[in-house]
C-alpha cells in the first residue's frame, strides 16, 4: 500500500492531465487505476518500466461504444497492482505497441490483435498467435465485425525460408517431448538450434469466449479444462474472484480445506513433472515411481472431490462437500508419512546421478533481471532467486495465516527449477500438516449465495499461485447472469515466452531439457 | 539312417556339413535370444519400475513375444511417400548381415562354434562396424529430418567408440598370442582375463553400450529429441528387424566380453555351453539395467567422454601391457 501512494506522488508531477485513482483492493484486487491516452501510454509505460514493474497481464475488453485495452501491472518486491486503460475507437483501433519494452506484449498484442482487431503500430510481427487465419472475424468482439479482406493474414504456420546451413524442424504439434500439443519451429544447423519459435494454438478453446455464454455457476468446470494437472488451483482462482465480486463471506474450514486440497493438488501436479522431466532427458524411470506416489493423492482426492483429474471442488461461498474428518485425514497423514520418505529416495535417485547433474548444470539460465520484460512467475521466477510468491504476497484462502518458506535458487538454470520444484514438495507438505492441525471446525459453506448471481457493476482482478506461476482472472461484471468478459492470466504463456530466447545457440537436447524444466501445460497456454 | 547321414556327410565333405548346421544353429540362437530378451527387457523394466510387466500371455507373460511377433508380421508395411525406395527397403535387411556373420566366431563351448577363423576376432570388428552402415542409409532413406539426425550420430558415435573397443581388446590378443576367440578363451583355463584387465574390460563394457546404442548412449533413437531416431519411419517387421538386431547386438558385445575377460565358457561343474550363457546374461542383464537407471547424456558429452578420456587411458594401458610381457 505504501507503495502504491508512493506512485501516486510521483505520477502526478510528471502527468499532470492524467486521471490517476486509488482503487479499494480488497474488492477489485488492484490498486491503482490508470486512465491513459494514445499519445501518453508509451510515457507511462516508460514510467512504470524505470520503477521495475513487470506487466502481469495485457488484453482488451470490448465496451461496445470503445474497446478498453487493459495493461495491468505489478512488481516482483511489493505488490502494487496498477491498472493502466487506454479506450480505442471500435472502427479503427490503432494502439502503439509496448512490445519494444515488454518482449511478453508481442504475443499479448499478436492475441488481441487476432481476438479484437486491434492494429499495434510498430509490432515486429503481428500475426496471428492461436486462431486459424481463415476464421474471418474477430471472435471476441461482441458484435460481428468481419475482418478486412485486404488483412488476410499470411499463415502464421510456417513459410519454411531455408538458407545454406541450416534446416527447420517442426517440433511437434506430435513429439515425445512437447507434453501436449505445443509445436516449436526449430531452425537448427547440425545440432544446434538458431532460433525457436513456438506456433501455438493447438489446443485452443476459447474457454473466455464461453465464459460469455454462461452463467457464473456453469462456468465452474471450466478453469480445471485449462491446467489439467492443477485443477484444483484454477477452480480456486475463479471462485475467490466471483466471491469477491459478489461480496460472499467464507467460512473459516472451507478456507482451510481449499488450502490442503490445493496443496495436495500441488503436490500431484510437481509428481507428474518429475515423472516427465527425467523422461525428457531419457530417464525412464522415475515416471513410474512419480505416478505411483501421484496415485496416492489421487485417491485422496478422489474420495474427497469425486473425480480423480479435472476437480471442481470449490463453490461460491465454500464447497461442494466437507471432507470426512477420519478418512481423509488419517489417509492424508499416511501420504505426508510416506512421501516424506520418497522424497529422500527421489534426492537419490535422481538428484544424485552424475549424468543428470551434468545434463541440466548451467543450463538454460534465466536471469533476474529478465522476469520484469517476460513475466515469468512461479518456479521459474523463484529459481532465479527471487523470492515471489503469490501465497505470500498475496495471501488468499489460509495461506495468510500458516507460515511456511519459499524455496529459492540461486543462478535460475535447470538444476535450480529441478531443484526449486522439488523443495516446494516438502514445503507443501508442511502446509498440509499445519493446515490439518489448525482445522477449524463449522460449516463448509455458507448458507446464503444464491443459485443465480448476479454480481454488482465492476471489476475483479484475482491471482493465486498455481503450480506454474501466478494465475489470475480478471472479470467484469454488468449486473446480468453472465459475465460480460473473462480474462485469464496463465503463467506457462509467460513462462514458455523466454524458451526463444533460451534456445538460441544451444544443443537440441539442452533445449528439450530446458522445455521440460519449465513445466508447460500447453491447454492452460492455449486456453 | 545313420549310414545314409555318414554317405551324405561324406560325399558333401565334413565343413560344408557343420557350417549349414551351424548357421541353421545361429539362426535359432539369434531369433531365440531376441524373443527371449525382448520379454526380459520387458520383465526387467517392470520390476525396476515396481510394475509387473508382461504377464497374461503364457505362463509369466513367456509367450508375450510370440504374439508380438505375429501381429509386427500381421501388420502392412508402410512406404512413405518420398522415401529413397532402395536404401529404405535394404537398411533393415543390412542390418542383420553383420549380426550373423560375427556369430560364426563365437566359441559356445569347446568344439561348439560354426567356425574357428584364426582372425576371429577381426572379422567380428570389422562385420560389426558394417551395422552403423545400414543405420546410415536407413537414416538416409527415410527422408526425415529427424531419422537423419540419428543417423549422422550413430555414425560420429561408433567412429568415437570403436578405438576404445578395438585398443581395449589389444592387450587381451598380446596376452593370449592369438586372435583366435578359441585360443583367447582356452588361454584363460586358470585365470580371467579380467584379473589382469580390469582397465581394459571397463572401457571394453563402457564402449560397447555405446556400439549398441543403449542408454545412456542411445542418442541415434533419443525418443525425447528425435522422436525414434533413425527408424522413425519404420514400422511393422521392418522396424522389429531393426529391434532383433538391437538385441542380438547386445548378446554378441556380452559374448565377445565373456571371451576375452570372463573366461569365456570356462567353469567348474556344468557343461561350457552353459557356463558362457549363463556369463552372458549376466553382462546383458547389466546392460538393460542400465537403460532402466540411467538418463541420457548429451551427444558432446559423449563424444568427449569418447576422446578425452576412453581413447587416450586405453593406449595407457595397452602401452603398460606392452612393456610389462616385453620385460
Amino acid at each position: 500500500m505504501a507503495l502504491a501512494t508512493k506512485i501516486i506522488e510521483e505520477f502526478k508531477p510528471e502527468f499532470k492531465s492524467v486521471d490517476i485513482a486509488e482503487v479499494p483492493y480488497e474488492k477489485q484486487g488492484y490498486h491503482l487505476a490508470i486512465e491513459a491516452r494514445t499519445g501518453n501510454l508509451l510515457n507511462i509505460i516508460d514510467f512504470l518500466d524505470r520503477r521495475d514493474f513487470y506487466i502481469i497481464d495485457l488484453f482488451c475488453v470490448d465496451y461496445q461504444e470503445y474497446l478498453e485495452l487493459v495493461y495491468f501491472f505489478s512488481t516482483h518486491r511489493e505488490l502494487c497492482r496498477i491498472k493502466v486503460t487506454l479506450k480505442l475507437d471500435p472502427e479503427k483501433p490503432v494502439a502503439p505497441t509496448i512490445s519494444n519494452v515488454y518482449t511478453i506484449a508481442r504475443w499479448y498484442e499478436r492475441e488481441i490483435h487476432e481476438f479484437f482487431g486491434v492494429y499495434f503500430e510498430g509490432h515486429p510481427n503481428l500475426t496471428y498467435l492461436f486462431l486459424h487465419e481463415e476464421i474471418g472475424h474477430y471472435p471476441l468482439r461482441k458484435k460481428h465485425v468481419a475482418v478486412p479482406d485486404h488483412d488476410k493474414k499470411l499463415l502464421n504456420s510456417f513459410k519454411p525460408h531455408e538458407e545454406e546451413n541450416s534446416f527447420f524442424i517442426n517440433l511437434g504439434p506430435q513429439h515425445p517431448s512437447t507434453h501436449g500439443v505445443l509445436r516449436v519451429v526449430l531452425k537448427m544447423d547440425g545440432e544446434y538450434l538458431v532460433s525457436a519459435e513456438p506456433v501455438l494454438g493447438y489446443l485452443h478453446r476459447m474457454h473466455e469466449k464461453m465464459a460469455e455464454n454462461r452463467s457464473y455457476m456453469q462456468f465452474l468446470p471450466n478453469p480445471a479444462r485449462m491446467d489439467y494437472p492443477g485443477a484444483l488451483l484454477f477452480n480456486l482462482a475463479y471462485v475467490e474472484a466471483v466471491e469477491k465480486l459478489c461480496g460472499i463471506e467464507v467460512p473459516e474450514r472451507a478456507k482451510y480445506i481449499r488450502t490442503i486440497t490445493c496443496e495436495l493438488n500441488r503436490i500431484a501436479s510437481h509428481l507428474l513433472w518429475l515423472g516427465a522431466f527425467p523422461a525428457d532427458l531419457g530417464a525412464l524411470t522415475p515416471f513410474m515411481y512419480a505416478f505411483d506416489d501421484r496415485e496416492n493423492i489421487l485417491d485422496i482426492l478422489e474420495d474427497v472431490t469425486g473425480s480423480r483429474l479435472t476437480y471442481c471442488y470449490f463453490r461460491f461461498g465454500g464447497l461442494y462437500n466437507d471432507i470426512n474428518e477420519e478418512t481423509f485425514i488419517d489417509a492424508t497423514k499416511r501420504f505426508i508419512e510416506r512421501m516424506r520418505e520418497r522424497l529422500v529416495m527421489y534426492d537419490k535417485l535422481i538428484t544424485g546421478n552424475v549424468i543428470f547433474i551434468n545434463r541440466i548444470k548451467n543450463i538454460g539460465i534465466l536471469e533476474q533481471g529478465q522476469a520484469k520484460k517476460y513475466g515469468f512467475s512461479g518456479p521459474v521466477i523463484r529459481s532465479t532467486g527471487m523470492p515471489f510468491d503469490m501465497r505470500k504476497v498475496d495471501p488468499y484462502a489460509a495461506y495468510g495465516s500458516i507460515d511456511f518458506e519459499i524455496p529459492t535458487g540461486h543462478i535460475g538454470d535447470n538444476m535450480d527449477r529441478y531443484l526449486v520444484r522439488m523443495k516446494e514438495i516438502e514445503v507443501s507438505l508442511n502446509i498440509i500438516e499445519e493446515g490439518i492441525k489448525r482445522l477449524p471446525s463449522g460449516p463448509f459453506k455458507t448458507e446464503k449465495v444464491p443459485k443465480k448471481l448476479k454480481p454488482p457493476k465492476g471489476d475483479i482482478y484475482n491471482a493465486v499461485e498455481s503450480t506454474r506461476g501466478e494465475t489470475g482472472v480478471y472479470i467484469v461484471s454488468d449486473e446480468s447472469d453472465t459475465p460480460y468478459r473473462m480474462r485469464w492470466r496463465v503463467p506457462s504463456y509467460s513462462n514458455l515466452m523466454t524458451f526463444p530466447h533460451l534456445a538460441r545457440g544451444v544443443l537440441i537436447a539442452d533445449a528439450i531439457a530446458t522445455l521440460g524444466s519449465y513445466d508447460i501445460v500447453v491447454p492452460e497456454i492455449d486456453r | 539312417m545313420c549310414d545314409t547321414i555318414i554317405n551324405i556327410v561324406n560325399i558333401v565333405g565334413k565343413e560344408v556339413v557343420r557350417t549349414v548346421v551351424g548357421l541353421i544353429g545361429v539362426f535359432i540362437v539369434v531369433l531365440g535370444n531376441a524373443i527371449m530378451l525382448t520379454w526380459t527387457e520387458r520383465k526387467v523394466a517392470g520390476h525396476i519400475q515396481r510394475r509387473i510387466g508382461p504377464k497374461e500371455v503364457g505362463p509369466f507373460g513367456l509367450l508375450q513375444s510370440f504374439a508380438d511377433s505375429v501381429k509386427l508380421l500381421g501388420k502392412e508395411l508402410l512406404t512413405p511417400a518420398n522415401v529413397e525406395k532402395p536404401l529404405y527397403y535394404l537398411a533393415p535387411t543390412l542390418i542383420f548381415v553383420p549380426v550373423l556373420v560375427t556369430f560364426v566366431v563365437i566359441p559356445f563351448d569347446g568344439f561348439l562354434q560354426v567356425k574357428d577363423i584364426n582372425t576371429g576376432i577381426l572379422v567380428i570388428l570389422a562385420f560389426s562396424s558394417l551395422t552403423v552402415l545400414s543405420i546410415l542409409i536407413g537414416g538416409w532413406g527415410s527422408d526425415n529430418k529427424y531419422s537423419l539426425i540419428g543417423a549422422v550420430r550413430s555414425v560420429a558415435q561408433n567412429i568415437a567408440y570403436e578405438i576404445p573397443l578395438l585398443l581395449s581388446l589389444l592387450p587381451i590378443i598380446f596376452m593370449a598370442n592369438s586372435f583366435s576367440l578359441r585360443d583367447i578363451a582356452e588361454a584363460q583355463r586358470g585365470v580371467w582375463f579380467v584379473v589382469y584387465q580390469p582397465i581394459a574390460f571397463l572401457i571394453f563394457f563402457v564402449a560397447s553400450v555405446a556400439e549398441t546404442n543403449r542408454t545412456p548412449f542411445d542418442l541415434p533413437e533419443a525418443e525425447s529429441e528425435l522422436v525414434a531416431g533413425f527408424h522413425t519411419e519404420y514400422s511393422g517387421m521392418r522396424f522389429s528387424l531393426f529391434f532383433l538386431a538391437e538385441y542380438t547386438n547386445m548378446f554378441i558385445v556380452s559374448a565377445i566380453a565373456v571371451t576375452f575377460f570372463l573366461g569365456g565358457y570356462q567353469g567348474p561343474v556344468l557343461p561350457g555351453v552353459v557356463w558362457f550363457f549363463i556369463k552372458t546374461y549376466a553382462l546383458v542383464f547389466v546392460l538393460l539395467w542400465f537403460r532402466w537407471t540411467f538418463p541420457r547424456v548429451r551427444f558432446d558429452q559423449l563424444l568427449n567422454f569418447s576422446w578425452k578420456i576412453l581413447i587416450p587411458v586405453s593406449f595407457l594401458n595397452l602401452l603398460v601391457t606392452g612393456g610389462i610381457l616385453k620385460i
